[in-house]
């Protein structure tokens, strides 16, 4: 392995108590996800890719394991020291893009600063930044309904990675999308992945979106099955553009043709 | 502690704007009643506290508690006015003389009084006992900033009266101009306007002492008698005199505390006003909890992603609450504006002592408005609390999922 990793899943159990019932989600996962990686998670619904997903965000805590981010281990964090943690290193991107109405764009975007320590004219820098990296130049004082989809959802990752975070959480970002906002969505996130060498961990029902990251997983039945670079002893690595240094293992053939392709 | 900015809330609110006014304005409406209710009692005391010369006394017959009730013999009242220490009168202005006023300079300022409560009709149909009030010549000038207003001082053997522009407005026919009709035999014409500082005579309407004698049947006697001390010493003085004298055997009491005593209204108002307060505040906070709930409810999902970018549990607490108090703080602002507008008008009440008419000039003073930012407090704290708890615990991962 070229890289450290980024994400460590070690015997990760969930289940949810509803009443008496318990409800087991995930059981005993291991998942390692190397820094630099562009992880899909697919799965049937219910299959609790959303659970997994808040799991490694430090949104929610496991019922058994471990779970190391960044050689942190967010287990052993209190509640207030791993929401510091998510706003320090965590971007979260939603299906639903969950912009404040209320709130224009640049003041969204500024938002996860305002935890910060950072000055007033820095934040106010660094979100004009986070949009002009996501395209959104002049529209700053634009509200959300005054924005279509895919610029919302693009304001939405300007917010995540204004904070500059190592991590980047997407919960089927493209859902609400059309095939076009789609393309752009993922295009700017293969971006953020090379060229700001953001780890992404993307939850998707679309084969697709997929194919854009470094690899696939598929959760079923609360397990991570059709885990490639596992399933082989040796992986086939594949050549990656020079802009995204070492390449991370490549899930599938169809994403390796893909990437030949693009060569 | 990083707090969720205040333009959040500040355009949350103007957003729904329709919920935010109905509330606001269910704010208002409790704070200017309330406030309005306080301010009476405030006027009620200010009146009472402003009609009180601690020097000036009110000399009643021995066994009476008030005016209404009291009597004695004109002769007795007479040889009063020649005691010493009684403080004589001013020389009359120009002012004074051009609106008719009687000339009492260097006369000793002493005035035998008849007071007579019939029953009246208000301009509303309402009725209501009015105070009529026989007066001396000394009387205007025992009273504070005695002015008249519009037309001129009564003529006493005229039957002619004279009353405040709230009076009358308040009764039929008490028009600048027009009769006062009282009974058939007892009319009275109005010839004159005039304020008292406020005082408790502008409740009141005046006449000569022999014309309201004379209706009533009740010549050689009087209701009252005041009586300016020449100094503090001559008050005391007095007050001896008239309670032991074996010529007089009468009930001085200082003016200040005559009126301090009849406060009975003041202390029911305060009591009834603080029973409303109480009951709209819980009213109107329910008002508030409502919205704040609603609120609340509509943006599940905006505080979930609020929690998810890391803002702590007591900012969203703080932010939710802010709000609240910012939305009672609007209503105590525009009802504290209503009750200042209302404050410009008078209001006539029913005094629990004497069962008459009085007039009462709102007066929003700090009692008020410390009530209304009681209020306002109250309402936004205690209103939004529960919502706000409500939103603090919201659990992260359940917000996000709602729609
Ligand atoms: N708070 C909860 N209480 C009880 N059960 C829950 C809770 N949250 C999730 N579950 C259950 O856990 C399972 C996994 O849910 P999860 O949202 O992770 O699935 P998912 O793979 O993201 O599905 P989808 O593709 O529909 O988004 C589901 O069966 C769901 O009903
Ligand atoms: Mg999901």
């Amino acid at each position: 392995m070229g890289r450290p990793p980024a994400i460590i899943l070690r015997q990760v159990s969930k289940e949810y108590r509803r009443d008496q019932i318990r409800i087991p989600v995930l059981s005993r996962l291991d998942l390692t996800v190397a820094e630099g990686e562009f992880l899909a998670l697919m799965g049937p619904s219910g299959s609790g890719k959303t659970t997994l997903l808040n799991l490694i965000a430090g949104l929610d805590r496991p019922t058994s394991g471990e779970i190391i981010v960044h050689d942190l281990d967010l287990t052993r964090l209190s509640d207030s020291q791993i929401s510091r943690w998510r706003s320090d290193h965590v971007g979260f991107i939603f299906q639903t893009y969950n912009l404040i109405p209320v709130l224009r764009a640049d003041e969204n975007v500024e938002l996860p600063l305002l935890l910060t320590k950072l000055s007033r004219r820095e934040r106010r820098q660094r979100a004009r930044t986070a949009l002009r990296i996501v395209g959104l130049e002049g529209r700053e004082d634009h509200y959300p309904r005054q924005l279509s989809g895919g610029q919302e959802q693009r304001v939405a990752i300007a917010r995540a990675i204004v904070t500059d975070p190592y991590l980047l959480v997407a919960d089927e970002p493209t859902g609400d999308l059309d095939r076009q906002s789609a393309e752009e969505i993922l295009n700017l996130m293969e971006q953020l992945n090379r060229e700001f060498e953001k780890t992404i961990v993307m939850v998707t029902h679309d084969p697709n979106a997929a194919k854009r990251a470094t690899r696939i997983l598929h959760l079923d039945k609360g397990q991570l099955v059709d885990d490639v670079t596992r399933a082989e002893p040796s992986p086939p690595k594949v050549a990656e553009s020079a802009a995204s240094g070492d390449p991370p293992y490549v899930a599938d053939l169809d994403t390796a043709r893909r990437q030949e392709a693009r060569l | 502690m990083a707090l969720v900015p205040l333009r959040y809330n500040l355009r949350n609110l103007a957003v729904r704007w329709p919920t935010t006014l109905l509330t606001v304005l269910v704010v208002a409406i409790v704070v200017a009643c309330t406030c309005v209710l306080f301010g009476l009692v405030d006027g009620l005391e200010h009146s009472n506290a402003i009609s009180g010369d601690p020097q000036t006394l009110v000399v009643l017959g021995k066994r009476a508690d008030n005016e209404t009730s009291s009597y004695f013999d004109v002769d007795k009242a007479q040889t009063i006015a020649t005691l010493d220490g009684i403080a004589t009168g001013p020389p009359r202005t120009d002012a004074q003389a051009a609106a008719g006023w009687p000339d009492v300079e260097g006369r000793p300022l002493a005035a035998g009084e008849i007071v007579h409560i019939p029953i009246m009709t208000r301009t509303d149909g309402s009725r209501v006992n009015l105070t009529i009030r026989g007066v001396d010549a000394a009387s205007p000038y025992l009273r504070p900033d005695f002015q008249i207003v519009a037309g001129r001082y009564l003529r006493p053997g005229t039957r002619e009266c004279i009353l405040s522009p709230g009076m009358s407005r308040r009764f039929t026919g008490a028009q600048l101009g027009s009769e006062l009709v009282v009974t058939d035999k007892e009319t009275y014409r109005v010839v004159g306007l005039f304020t008292a500082g406020g005082s408790v005579a502008e409740s009141e309407v005046w006449t000569g002492r022999d014309d309201v004698a004379a209706a009533t049947n009740r010549t050689g006697s009087v209701s009252s008698m005041r009586i300016r001390a020449a100094s503090p010493d001559a008050a005391v003085a007095l007050i001896d005199t008239l309670s032991n004298d074996n010529r007089f055997v009468l009930k001085p009491i200082r003016e200040s505390k005559y009126y301090a005593d009849q406060n009975l209204t003041a202390l029911f108002l305060t009591f009834l006003g603080s029973l409303i307060a109480v009951l709209l505040t819980i009213g109107a906070l329910f008002a508030a909890a409502n919205t704040m709930f609603a609120a609340v409810k509509s943006r599940t999902r905006e505080i979930g992603t609020l929690r998810a970018l890391g803002f702590s549990r007591p900012a969203i607490l703080f932010s939710f609450l802010l709000e609240a108090i910012l939305i009672t703080t609007l209503g105590g602002l525009l009802g504290a504006l209503l009750s200042l507008i209302a404050s410009r008008w008078s209001f006539g009440i029913s005094d629990f002592n004497t069962f008459t008419e009085r007039m009462i000039q709102i007066r929003i003073g700090l009692v008020p408005l410390a009530v209304a930012i009681a209020m306002t407090l109250a309402m936004g704290i205690f209103g939004g609390l529960f919502p706000a708890i409500r939103a603090v615990r919201l659990d992260v991962i359940k917000a996000l999922r709602e729609l």
